[in-house]
């Protein structure tokens, strides 16, 4: 079927003209960028640039306007989330999205969904075959909780944890899926400077072990460096700028988009952006302060 | 928020095992880790079990036909609400259309069961098919109405379930032929080969005579335990975690590979079939079904039993259910004892009336001050009483918590 995706290794995504329109607004406009099989690409830019939107798009949440997306050879647009999902495509959440009544354990049982089979029937009759699968799948997300650190919290409420172990839930419940394609909605916001080391170990470990593509939104910048192979930035629902994260830094736009009015007055750019740059100065003023 | 108490696993003593692809053939300890919390949890659950079915099975032994009678409505009761928490507690899927379903139940059992005659249809069908056959009737009529069901959201649902009741009130009044009208029918007592659920003499048991009602509650027992026991199987497996994540995060279920449509129709399915078997349950116990009793407040008492008893689990509806269908029996047996409760039709406050505001009253008091209905009371008190078990462990440190008070 469609898993075999994950095993052929041509998990690269190609993301081409993608447009999103919501009444009036252009949330992205003509997005293109390409993540190669096996890399970390961080997906940058001040809040309101169109990140959170691409991902929506990505995992089936929000309809393109126009554009494609494809993944391991089929396109993804169009088909809904959990058909994306069953291609292998996981994801993190910016905004929590776990169950909070429901315990961790069942949080990242839920990421196994795509790997089990069990329906109404045999799970309510507890057939062998449901009960087999139920052991052997939990005994991996045991694993997966030890391997992303929340172990001891498998048996609490995920809703009674502290923010940074539900985030950490979150990253296991994507990684639970066994997913061929990672998209992590800033998978540090909020935490502090020891989990947020912890999480990029965490993340580079799992990439390595699992054979799987990541990206990434993120607005902590030490992050984005420390991780991703590949940065493509957002403003405004455009790519101003793709490439390698040193290069990516160093470029006009970048930096104009990131500290607005005051680096375009010292780069002297064309007059004709002021306006909007000032208004990038107090946005991305907010976005580049993670948390 | 942006804030956390650093968590304890910061600790340099719990180093994660880096390889979540090697261990997949399987590490020694892992056995002894997923027993243990079984086995510790397990035991006094099951005996306690135990215990109670033995005193249900003993009941009919000693009781009179009223407690009888009110332990039937309780049990039909319990497996109609257990259909309803599966939908709305597990799910989140507002219905006010459970009573539509409990009347295909127990009409599809009378029209499938009675032989035809001169005014009214009917299959004659044995009666056991019969009784099979109004689940999978209810469970039809789910599926008929399981495309709006996949399609709407939590209280959209109700709202749209609503007209499902103006339509079983109106066929049931005036498809005469079908449901007899306004008198409704006749209900065929249910027989197994050797065993006819009705008056019959001759089934003497440890020196008691066994009339219908006696053998009903073995049939109930025999019905509810299976459906109690199912539903606590679905809630447990994986589709139970998916239709608590549509309840709690949709769009999070969604991305994980949830068809979030396909499962909401399927529980709708479920409840409806739930709902059947509760339907001819009762239509067995009244031996008459009267149209004008599967009316709304048959869906509001439903509602009122899974949040009274505990949503989203089988042992909750089963308590709302023993709670909501006995008080209005209670208080027609005692109500010469209360103050307000007159008898019906003299004037005052009828049981059936002061029942309705006695559990309106606890659905705002269960809202108000026990989150979890009867069933989070019970585990409350469970916890006051046993301080900290081993299997546990994480949980009270989290309670802490949370509550800091």
């Amino acid at each position: 079927m469609n898993g075999a995706n994950s095993v052929d290794g041509a998990n690269g995504l190609t993301v081409t003209g993608l447009t999103v329109r919501f009444a009036g607004l252009t949330a992205l406009d003509g997005v293109s960028f390409t993540v190669a099989p096996g890399t970390v690409h961080a997906l940058i830019g001040p809040n309101g640039a169109g990140k959170s939107t691409c991902f929506n798009v990505l995992s089936g949440v929000y309809r393109a306007a126009a554009g494609s997306v494809r993944f391991g050879g089929g396109e993804l647009t169009g088909l809904a989330p959990h058909r994306i999902a069953a291609l292998g495509v996981a994801r993190t959440f910016q905004n929590i999205a776990l169950s909070g009544r429901q315990t961790v354990e069942d949080n990242l049982m839920l990421g196994r969904h795509r790997l089990t089979r069990a329906g109404f029937a045999s799970a309510g009759l507890r057939l062998p075959r449901a009960r087999r699968e139920d052991a052997r799948h939990r005994a991996r997300v045991r694993e997966i909780a030890r391997f992303v650190g929340v172990d001891e919290h498998l048996g609490a409420p995920a809703g009674t944890l502290p923010y940074g172990a539900q985030k950490r839930v979150e990253l296991a419940r994507a990684l639970a899926m066994e997913p061929s394609l990672l998209l992590l909605d800033e998978p540090v916001a909020g935490m502090d400077g020891g989990e947020r080391r912890r999480m990029a170990e965490v993340v580079l470990a799992a990439r390595a072990d699992l054979d799987m593509t990541v990206l990434l939104v993120e607005h902590d910048m030490g992050m984005v460096m420390r991780l991703a192979d590949r940065v493509t930035v957002l403003d405004f629902g455009r790519r101003i700028a793709d490439g390698p994260p040193g290069e990516v830094q160093r470029d006009p736009a970048v930096v104009r988009a990131y500290l607005g009015g005051a680096a375009a007055r010292g780069t002297a750019e064309s007059d004709a952006h002021d306006a909007h740059d000032a208004h990038d100065s107090a946005e991305g003023g907010k976005g580049g302060e993670p948390g | 928020m942006s804030d956390p108490s650093p968590p304890p696993d910061g600790a340099p003593g719990r180093a994660p095992d880096r390889a979540p692809g090697r261990a997949r053939t399987g590490t020694p300890g892992r056995a002894a880790a997923l027993a243990q919390p079984l086995a510790g949890l397990r035991r006094p659950a099951v005996l306690a079990g135990a215990a109670g079915f033995l005193v249900l099975l003993a009941l009919p032994f000693y009781l009179g036909a009223f407690w009888l009678q009110t332990g039937l409505f309780a049990m039909s009761a319990a497996i109609g609400a257990i259909g309803l928490n599966l939908l709305t507690g597990a799910t989140g899927q507002l219905s006010m259309g459970h009573a539509f379903f409990l009347a295909v139940g127990a009409y599809g059992y009378v029209y499938l069961a009675s032989d035809s005659g001169p005014h009214l249809a009917g299959l004659g069908l044995p009666t056991p098919l019969a009784f099979l056959g109004a689940i999978v009737l209810a469970g039809a009529a789910g599926g008929l109405f399981s495309p709006i069901a996949g399609r709407l959201r939590g209280t959209y649902l109700g709202i749209a379930s609503l007209a499902l009741i103006f339509i079983g009130q109106h066929v049931l009044f005036n498809a005469g032929s079908l449901t007899g009208g306004f008198n409704g029918r006749d209900v065929p007592p249910l027989r197994l080969p050797g065993l006819a659920f009705d008056d019959s003499p001759g089934l003497v048991l440890f020196d008691v005579p066994l009339g219908a009602l006696e053998r009903l509650w073995f049939l109930g027992l025999a019905l509810l335990v299976p459906a109690a026991w199912t539903a606590r199987g679905v809630l447990r497996g994986r589709p139970g975690r998916a239709l608590n994540t549509i309840r709690d995060r949709e769009v999070a279920a969604a991305v994980m590979g949830v068809p979030v449509a396909r499962y909401r129709a399927g529980v709708f399915v479920l409840s409806s079939m739930y709902a059947g078997a509760a339907g001819a349950l009762l239509a067995l116990v009244f031996r008459r079904t009267v149209p004008e009793y599967f009316g709304m407040f048959l869906s509001l008492d439903y509602l009122a039993m899974i949040v009274i008893g505990g949503l989203g689990t089988a042992a909750g509806a089963v308590a709302g259910a023993v709670f909501v269908s006995a008080l209005p029996q209670l208080l027609t047996r005692y109500g010469d004892d209360l103050p307000l409760v007159a008898a019906p039709g003299s004037g005052g406050v009828s049981p059936a009336e002061a029942s309705r505001i006695l559990y309106g009253a606890a659905v705002v008091a269960v809202v108000l001050f026990l989150p979890g209905g009867l069933l989070g009371l019970w585990s409350r008190l469970r916890a006051a009483a046993t301080p900290r078990r081993g299997p546990r462990r994480p949980v009270p440190r989290l309670d802490e918590e949370e509550q800091p008070a």
